[in-house]
């Protein structure tokens, strides 16, 4: 009996233990994840006078060092760990801790829906804005208007303001934009006896729709198979969203607007079909790599490093990268040069990626405040700032100390004169993006015919588009 | 029914003991089941959540894609259950009589694909598949072969995923096999010999007769991990060409992280856990039968 009791007793103990230990590690945790009381602190240390606060800071890769990725050990989050013990040696406030991820890109929707969700999201993002703008939509980013001043307003261009405004609040804080281009392997035109064609090393060569073709047919009969087996004209991709702008590009072409004034698609139309069919066109001519519809974007920049493409995509943080690959002997080094998307009215197509920082809205005062201050510090810290030369900065200041190092930066800004909003600024564009590339592949299988795609794209977009503005947070407004 | 207070106080103790188990299962199984369902009724934004009802369920079912992937879903359960018990029946009964070092041998062999991560396997696929890039569309097209795109072909995507899955997930049940066909009391096996049997006939009559629990653990166990194939989708193809290859697991898994909509997610996560509850009570019934 007495040894039965004794047992009782042991399994509630047990039971008390494991529940105790539960509520014990919960409440720690919160301990951790929310800025510490001020009571707290200054009770228990009396030498710190600044209250600790720990922020996290998420990107995706961008460049590598923190101005330069000829640095030692320059990796994608230099720049931001230096920022933050930059910043964290002058702030007053508080004593900050920044604790900085890089997050692949084909995962920022996943990771940022999982930590929304359970109320853990990141307090700072760096990424393009495009990519972002659906979280602004949601409600789950705080507006940056109050840290934008004068300075900054005068320094950066109007245009990008606009891309990081949505309603009327800024959501993010411009910091360099990426021009996306073509980009063409010089030696192999050379080989395939292409010289005509190339354009100089610091120009963006614009050709007609009729010379694209004619390179792509020449690089497809003359390029030297001993020189460089495996070789296809151009990359193409439609494995999913990633590099989807450059898809995006190609079917205005023929002159298809995109989107309406009311934010519809309307791809749907005779120049989106023609658009579609020059694709599937160029495809089945042997012009392209084999099995677009199952190449990602990655395999076809591998590709193209690898010299097996004549013609590829790329934008300039990518363009950088890989000459800096290169130059290190990471790469097989040729001359890579770069072009513009062709169209058919001779004028080419051209985008851009403002990539900033947005501020998560954690429900935190201070955490919130403190991102604030550290998105503004390294924003506008006349230093840190000459980072954004690693992709063309929005600082025009910048940009113009910086034109004589980098003569590309005139070239990109002689293009902005043709750009077009890829996004359209309209809500669920991340969802939206889901909606393209099965289409696309369908097209390179033969399951639709080029009008059924561009079609079945309208039809489903528009309804994705509507019911996201239902959800919109700006919208509702 | 009634509590019979002396039995409960002879078992309480025994209770005790998993109480701590029960718990943790109660809180990290059985609760989220429940939460799912509740979640499969609601819209969920980031802001609010609202009550719609069955509307996520008809939401679905309208949906071309889920119908496409719940299809998918079927054929991979079927086709790899199938494959990985005929080809794990037919190894282990030629070998499991024979020599020892020799059945670990192939034991061995097999079961190094189950140890290997699916992530790993995957990306070796990938590698081996990859139209542009890789090794065996190049070997083709040195050979001057018609080219084929394995994961790209809508006909052909569905094959490849399920001879990729079983290569990887046939090992384990050939141990299981093993295990249980060294089990039949051998004399089993020379009263047959003696009756002039033949080794078909030992293998139809005896054997699988006898290892029938085991089989039916490994379609129960493949049943459900099928049911969840995902990574191989996810890493392989992306559920493409146009959605061929899409799974329930792979659909869920868009909604809820890519798209998020975790009142859809729910109603297919609800719809996965009905599916299997359907195919495995049947299996689990006549496991648990008393001969």
């Amino acid at each position: 009996m007495l040894r039965k009791r004794l047992l009782i007793v042991l399994g509630f103990a047990l039971v008390l233990f494991i529940l105790g230990a539960c509520s014990e590690e919960g409440s720690s945790s919160e301990g951790t994840t929310d800025s510490t009381e001020p009571s707290d602190t200054t009770e228990s240390s009396e030498e710190s006078s600044k209250e600790k606060v720990e922020i996290s800071l998420w990107l995706t890769p961008q460049w590598k060092g923190v101005l330069d990725s000829s640095e030692d050990g320059a990796d994608y989050d230099s720049f931001f760990n230096h920022a933050a013990e930059k910043f964290a040696a002058q702030y007053e406030e508080y004593d900050v801790t920044v604790n900085v991820e890089v997050i692949a890109a084909e995962q920022r929707d996943e990771m940022l829906n999982v930590n929304l969700n359970g109320g853990t999201p990141p307090d700072i993002f760096y990424e393009s804005v495009f990519a972002m703008g659906d979280y602004a939509h949601r409600g789950a980013l705080v507006p940056l208007n109050d840290i934008v001043d004068d300075e900054a307003k005068s320094d950066i261009a109007s245009n990008y303001w606009d891309t990081v405004t949505f309603g009327d609040d800024i959501y993010f804080y411009p910091f360099s934009h990426m021009p996306g281009t073509l980009v063409y392997n010089s030696d192999m035109f050379k080989d395939a006896g292409l010289e005509d064609y190339v354009g100089g090393e610091e120009e963006i060569k614009t050709w007609e729709l009729d010379e694209f073709e004619t390179i792509l047919n020449t690089l497809k009969e003359d390029v030297p198979t001993d020189k460089y087996s495996n070789a296809y004209p151009m990359g193409l991709y439609a494995l999913n969203n990633q590099g989807d702008t450059w898809n995006l590009a190609y079917l205005r072409m023929f002159g298809n607007e995109f989107f309406d004034e009311n934010g519809q698609i309307i791809l749907g139309d005779e120049n989106g079909a023609e658009a579609a069919a020059w694709l599937k066109d160029i495809y089945d001519s042997g012009l392209t790599n084999p099995g677009a519809e199952s190449v990602s974007s990655n395999d076809v920049n591998a590709m193209f490093q690898n010299q097996q493409l004549g013609i590829s995509f790329t934008n300039s943080v990518l363009y950088n990268n890989t000459l800096a690959a290169m130059e290190s002997g990471d790469a097989p080094e040729f001359d890579a040069r770069l072009a513009n998307i062709p169209s058919e009215s001779g004028d080419p197509l051209t985008f851009t990626y403002v990539t900033g920082s947005a501020v998560f809205d954690t429900g935190d005062e201070t955490r919130i405040k403190v991102s604030k201050d550290f998105v503004k510090f390294y924003s506008s810290d006349p230093e840190l700032v000459k980072a954004s030369k690693n992709g063309v900065p929005v600082r025009s200041s910048v940009a113009e100390e910086f034109k004589d190092e980098n003569p590309l930066f005139a070239a990109y800004d002689e293009n902005a004169q043709y750009m077009f909003s890829f996004t359209g600024n309209v809500p669920g564009y991340n969802e939206l993006r889901q909606v393209l590339y099965p289409e696309l592949q369908a097209l390179y299988t033969g399951g639709k015919t080029p009008e059924q795609v561009v079609e079945d794209y309208q039809a489903k977009g528009n309804e994705v588009i509507e019911s996201s503005k239902e959800d919109s947070v700006i919208y509702s407004e | 029914m009634k509590v019979n207070p002396y039995a409960l106080k002879r078992n309480i103790t025994g209770y005790l003991f998993i109480a701590p188990q029960l718990f943790f299962f109660i809180v990290f199984l059985v609760y989220p089941i429940f939460e799912g369902i509740r979640l499969s009724l609601f819209k969920i934004s980031y802001q609010e959540t609202t009550f719609v009802g069955l509307d996520n369920y008809k939401a679905l079912f309208s949906d071309p894609v889920f119908v496409k992937s719940t299809i998918n879903t079927v054929i991979f359960v079927v086709a790899i259950v199938a494959l990985t018990v005929i080809f794990a029946i037919f190894v282990s009964s030629a070998i499991f009589d024979k020599n020892a070092k020799y059945v670990s041998f192939i034991r061995g062999s097999y079961y190094i694909p189950v140890m290997v991560s699916m992530v790993v396997m995957s990306m070796i696929w990938s590698f081996l598949l990859n139209p542009a890039n890789g090794l065996i569309p190049y070997v083709m097209r040195e050979l001057e072969m018609p080219a084929v795109n394995f994961l790209g072909n809508k006909d052909l995507v569905l094959p490849v995923i399920i001879f990729v899955t079983f290569a990887t997930n046939v090992g384990q049940a050939i141990i299981l096999y093993i295990a249980s066909m060294i089990g039949v009391p051998r004399e089993l096996f020379e009263a047959a010999e003696i009756d002039g049997a033949s080794r078909k006939d030992v293998i139809f009559k005896i054997l699988i007769p006898l290892v029938k629990p085991t089989t039916l653990y490994i379609i129960i166990i493949n049943i459900i991990a099928v049911l969840k194939i995902f990574v191989v989708i996810q890493l392989l193809t992306g559920g493409g060409p146009n959605n061929a290859s899409t799974t329930l697991m792979y659909f869920l898994y868009n909604n809820a992280f890519k798209y998020n909509q975790l009142g859809i997610a729910s109603a297919v996560g609800v719809i996965m856990f009905v599916i299997a509850l359907f195919l495995a009570i049947p299996q689990l019934r006549s496991m648990l039968k008393k001969e």
